[in-house]
């Protein structure tokens, strides 16, 4: 919805890892008829509860002609629906004393609104009209076509290196649907028929596309017959759920860019290509990152922010998805240092990594900041909501989410070193400069 | 027909609601309210007076540690801002730890800690507790203080000041503060150069020593730990913590304003004006109106569906967003109504506020908006209660405030017990639509005269002081006389007439990093070049030549369009003056200001094609002080030096919105009249 930023989601996804190994998160689970499968997990300490439905949906699906239409329906289904006026969606929630968002990633879209717990139906029902019957007419396009358009400036055009996700996506993907961001093309949105997004509606809006979850001060029982109540009777979808299976080929060579943005400090970007987000040597990827810029004593926050001060910050951000995401790593540089200046220094420090590893200290460190990271990661309902849904659709299994930190434990030192060198491949990678647009000549 | 419905009666007892047609047509309606049941922490008390508050939660594996320091605001006069110093002080190294080895350790256990002047927070995983605490009290018992730790954070400081100066937001705040509370009280003064750069080591350590006392403390443990082992190692790390009498002053209440006053800041840049109607108000949370208070406020202005949104953002879009509150505090706050609006309807939005504020007062709210505000309200309380810090903190406030023990165990059932004449007592109790202050910071020349129509304007300066009586000495003075005088101080028509072209090479530094730039000026074949260098290479130039311009940089070049090359051309010649009349430039003179205590004529410039820019002349010594440009951002010239009968700024300030702070630049070579080489303008 309105704050429904990829960047931040991802951001975000990065620093609240799923699940714990000492307290684990229960839950109950089913699946209906129609194939919508509904997760529950009850916590009575506070009368509030989180209903959510995760679509498996995400800018990967969509044809590429049409670039921007899984988030245009996060947008569009808060139009309300045969039965939920316009604009009544968001008011009713936040007048039954809730609130909610949305967001759209390259895999999935997410829905989900806090309310009090007595007021559980109400979300339940509201959700089941979105799946049933959701409003899809041509004001609704319209306005919200204008709506996307001042999301994109805002958050992307307008926004110093906005841009940076899109841009570094289409270098890095050349046949996979994840070259292209899920803010998309307007061009596309506008070029669209009111039929394609209606079939785009019946294809991937459907039960058995659905992952509903309900967390917090509940009755399992009685949340089980609202729940059959309500979205049993939605009719299974039709079509066929399309799901590209195209792979990625390894890159050979470097591609390598400059943008000119709306900026007065330069950046450079790194892209490495990572394998698919069930993978195991996803955790290492994670633990790397968290060694290279995670933290003020941190690798690369030590060496070139403090020590060196060449850069203003540096980051390094896996951005793990369904069929292999990308490892994004970037650095501001300081005032007066040049990009390539920088970028030579990161390079040091990654060759640093694949000669000579991680100290045994180190390891030690990331392993307990690693562990509070995951400890912490499950302390909201909406958090725990968000890890269930994922845990389910992503690895097929929900209790993924209980499982976390023994994942993490499996690495090993040798792992950490055996990555680096796998993943963060100099001759295969994707990097670009953001440099300062000309500015007109001051004095 | 009897057989279907037997089965259909058949189906619906043996799955009673899954097969059940749903009505669909409304909402369903919520079940009862839930209680809240909110369980008192543990709580005990050190012998040194140390207060602690113990919430038990095993949910997960982590503990909280929080302390606050319950002094009474107080009034740092000459050392403004000192506070704000301590907590990055005790952060800085301990008697048994450098700085960086307090870093490396915290991250090493994936902990956090930190520090402020009336609080300690330390968090980490049960199995740290015990180093957390361990690095919590070095912090607190063992400081250093050191000076070049101080000396880093003040630069920070008044790096931000700086750049503060400029930023609309502050100065409204700013303004605010001092009309609401005066210069002299705690929330009424304001931090300055002076008064950063007076503070010292020793302030530091005389205000640790005098407040960070056990006796006016209030520990918060928080997450998976019992109260038996809470005592265990709260008196083995804090009952050293030696106690001790700390005298208070009370904070006096300032009184309201007469009438409604006007004040205005003049920023003559500005495109948009930030309106902020305030006045003081008594409003602590142990008061009998607090929850009275907040549901008013929040049909106001509270939110996205109150009064003032719906009113300036959706029916006239005036703004991005008009919001109004009313603060809490234990002795004085404020009341305040704000949107940052479009300059041209700057007088009809503070018009539609003004009337908003008077409407809730004269005409009270609706049932159904009191129902939204609860709904609102009592939600924002439940999901509050989701983290365990905040029964914490409830069980703080209550012994802070000397609340009633059950106050928030009856938070809900009193908002719910509330009636529309309770919430229009308040509103007649509370609003004072006839004693405010109504401050607007924005463009003067544009605002000023519409104001007037609202009440007695008082102008204030950026520090929110008001602005110094000017009055015009010369009646008859008039721009083209000011810039005459301009030309007559800085050497004369003639002698500037004389001059045909200049190069000028000028330094400045951001952050160690030198820049140099260096002019050419060639007024007699009308052309202009520029190019600034870093790290000794050109990182862009800009030339103007036969009626054209172009910059170039980073390995791009762009023509400038027709507008850009009409604000790039002032700068084709040295003195642009003299060429105000022959360019039909029409200038305004818009008074006498006050330009960093020195009094100064404002002279309004508009090219032909619109650009405006303003200009500042001394009415002492006749030379221009400041410029003013929108596009190009704020220079100030200082320092005049005679070359070859010509006086000319050898330093100049240039803040833009484009670099992160003011750019001191000075000049390094003036050459006047030398001889230009063409490739300087390829």
């Amino acid at each position: 919805m309105k704050k429904s930023s990829f960047l931040a989601l991802a951001f975000a996804g990065m620093l609240s890892v799923p699940a714990i190994a000492q307290n684990s998160i229960e839950f109950k689970e089913f699946t209906l008829d129609n194939g919508l499968h509904v997760i529950m997990h009850k916590d009575n300490t506070t009368p509030i509860v989180v209903t959510s439905v995760l679509y498996h949906v995400g800018s990967k699906n969509e044809d590429p002609e049409r670039t921007g239409f899984a988030h245009f329906f996060e947008h569009l289904l808060f139009e309300g629906s045969e039965n939920i006026g316009r604009g009544e969606y968001m008011k009713k929630i936040q007048s039954e004393g809730g609130t909610l968002n949305a967001y759209t990633s390259n895999d999935i879209t997410y829905y989900y609104e806090t309310l009090p717990s007595n007021k559980l139906e109400i979300a339940l029902y509201m959700e089941s009209e979105r799946m049933l019957h959701a409003k899809i007419d041509q004001i609704g396009v319209d306005t919200q076509r204008e709506v996307v358009k001042e999301e994109k400036r805002q958050r992307y055009d307008n926004q110093p290196y906005g841009t940076i996700l899109p841009e570094t996506l289409l270098r890095a993907y050349s046949e996979h649907p994840y070259q292209w961001a899920p803010i998309g093309s307007l061009d596309h949105l506008n070029a669209a028929s009111l039929q394609e997004f209606m079939d785009f509606y019946k294809e991937f809006y459907v039960p058995n596309n659905a992952t509903l979850t309900i967390a917090g001060d509940i009755d399992y029982k009685q949340t089980e017959e609202w729940v059959k109540e309500y979205f049993a009777d939605i009719p299974k979808g039709q079509k066929e759920i399309y799901r590209p299976s195209i792979v990625e080929p390894k890159k050979t060579a470097e591609i390598r860019d400059v943008i000119y943005d709306n900026i007065q400090i330069p950046a450079v970007i790194q892209a490495y290509n990572l394998p698919p987000k069930t993978d195991k040597d996803s955790y290492a990827m994670d633990m790397l990152s968290t060694y290279l810029t995670g933290g003020n004593s941190s690798l690369m926050t030590k060496e070139l922010v403090d020590k060196q001060q060449k850069a203003l910050a540096v980051a390094a951000i896996p951005l793990d998805l369904e069929d292999g995401g990308i490892f994004i790593m970037y650095g501001i540089a300081n005032m007066g240092v040049q990009a390539e200046d920088l970028e030579k220094e990161i390079d040091v420090l990654i060759r640093q990594v694949q000669q000579e590893g991680v100290s045994e200290e180190d390891f030690q460190k990331l392993q307990n900041i690693i562990e509070n990271d995951v400890v912490s990661g499950n302390s909201s309902l909406d958090g725990i909501a968000g890890n269930l849904a994922q845990s389910y659709v992503f690895y097929g299994n929900t209790n993924q989410i209980n499982m976390e930190l023994e994942k993490y434990r499996e690495v090993t030192r040798d792992d950490l070193k055996r990555v680096a060198n796998k993943y963060l491949t100099l001759d295969g990678r994707v990097v670009l400069y953001y440099l300062p647009k000309p500015a007109e000549s001051k004095q | 027909m009897k057989k279907i419905l037997i089965y259909f009666m058949f189906c619906m007892a043996i799955s009673a609601v899954s097969m059940a047609q749903v009505d669909r047509s409304n909402y369903p309606e919520p079940g009862p309210a839930p209680t809240i049941e909110l369980d008192d922490p543990a709580t005990f008390t050190l012998d040194n007076g140390l207060k602690v508050f113990v919430v038990e939660n095993h949910k997960l594996p982590r503990v909280t540690f929080s302390l606050v320091i319950d002094r009474k605001p107080i009034l740092e006069k000459d050392k403004a801002g000192m506070t704000g110093f301590v907590g990055q002080m005790l952060m800085a190294g301990t008697t048994n730890r450098t700085k960086e080895e307090l870093d490396e350790e915290v991250d090493f256990i994936g902990a956090t800690l930190r520090a402020g002047s009336t609080s300690m927070y330390g968090s980490s995983l049960k199995k740290h507790q015990e180093k957390i605490l361990t690095l919590m009290s070095d912090v607190m018992f063992n400081p250093v203080f050191p000076e070049e730790e101080l000396d880093k954070l003040k630069k920070q400081s008044l790096t931000a000041l700086a750049t503060s100066k400029d930023n609309p937001d502050a100065i409204s705040s700013r303004l605010a503060a001092k009309l609401d509370f005066g210069a002299d009280h705690p929330y009424g003064e304001i931090e300055t150069e002076a008064s950063l750069q007076n503070v010292n080591v020793n302030d530091i350590r005389e205000y640790y020593e005098t407040y960070f006392k056990p006796n006016i403390s209030y520990l918060a443990i928080v997450g998976d730990i019992t109260k038996e082992e809470a005592e265990k190692v709260v008196k083995a790390h804090f009952s050293g913590w030696e106690k001790g009498e700390v005298s208070q002053k009370d904070v006096p209440i300032p009184a309201s304003p007469e009438g409604r006053q006007v004040a205005l800041v003049d920023r003559s840049s500005s495109v948009q004006s930030v309106i902020n109607i305030t006045y003081p108000v008594e409003m602590s949370i142990d008061n009998p109106d607090y929850l009275k208070a907040r549901v008013l406020n929040y049909i106001l202005g509270g939110g996205s569906s109150s009064r003032l949104f719906m009113n300036l953002r959706e029916d006239k879009g005036y703004t991005y967003g008009a919001y109004s509150s009313i603060g809490t505090d234990r002795y004085v706050t404020s009341f305040s109504a704000e949107a940052s609006v479009r300059t041209e309807v700057t007088d009809s939005a503070v018009n539609e506020l003004v009337s908003e504020i008077a409407k809730i007062k004269a005409s009270g709210v609706t049932a159904h908006e009191l129902e939204s505000a609860k709904a609102s309200l009592s939600g924002s309380f439940g999901r509050s209660l989701e983290s365990p810090s905040t029964l914490a903190n409830f069980a703080i406030n209550i012994e802070r405030y000397g609340l009633p023990k059950d106050f928030y165990k009856t938070y809900l059932q009193r908002l719910s017990a509330l009636s529309v004449e309770d919430i229009n007592a308040a509103a007649s109790k509370y609003i004072h639509p006839d004693n405010m202050y109504i401050t607007v910071v924005g463009n003067g020349a544009e605002i000023k005269d519409k104001l007037e129509a609202i009440g007695a304007v008082q102008e204030y300066d950026i520090w929110g002081d008001p602005a110094r009586e000017m009055e015009m000495v010369d009646a008859d003075m008039t721009a083209e006389k000011v810039i005459s005088n301009y030309l007559t101080a800085i050497g004369g028509q003639e002698a500037v007439e004389a001059i045909k072209t200049a190069k000028v090479v000028m330094n400045a530094e951001i952050q160690g990093q030198k820049i140099k730039m260096t002019s050419y000026h060639d007024e007699a074949k009308s052309r202009y070049a520029q190019t600034v260098e870093m790290l000794g290479n050109v990182v862009s130039t800009t030339t103007l030549a036969d009626n054209k311009g172009k910059i170039s940089g980073m390995g791009q070049e762009k023509e400038l369009t027709d507008e850009q090359f009409e604000e790039v051309k002032m700068n084709m010649f040295v003195f642009p003056e003299a060429h105000y009349e022959s360019l039909m430039y029409t200038l305004t003179l818009d008074g006498v200001k006050d330009v960093d205590g020195q009094d100064a004529y404002k002279v309004i410039v508009n090219n032909p094609t619109g650009a405006t820019t303003v200009n500042y002349y001394s009415v002492e010594s006749g030379l221009k002080i400041k410029s003013e440009n929108e596009k190009t951002g704020d220079i100030n010239y200082n320092d005049y030096q005679e070359r070859q009968g010509i006086r000319y700024p050898m330093s100049m300030v240039v803040k833009t919105s484009m670099i992160p702070m003011p750019l001191n630049t000075t000049v390094e070579s003036l050459e006047l009249n030398v001889e230009m080489n063409d490739e300087n303008f390829k």
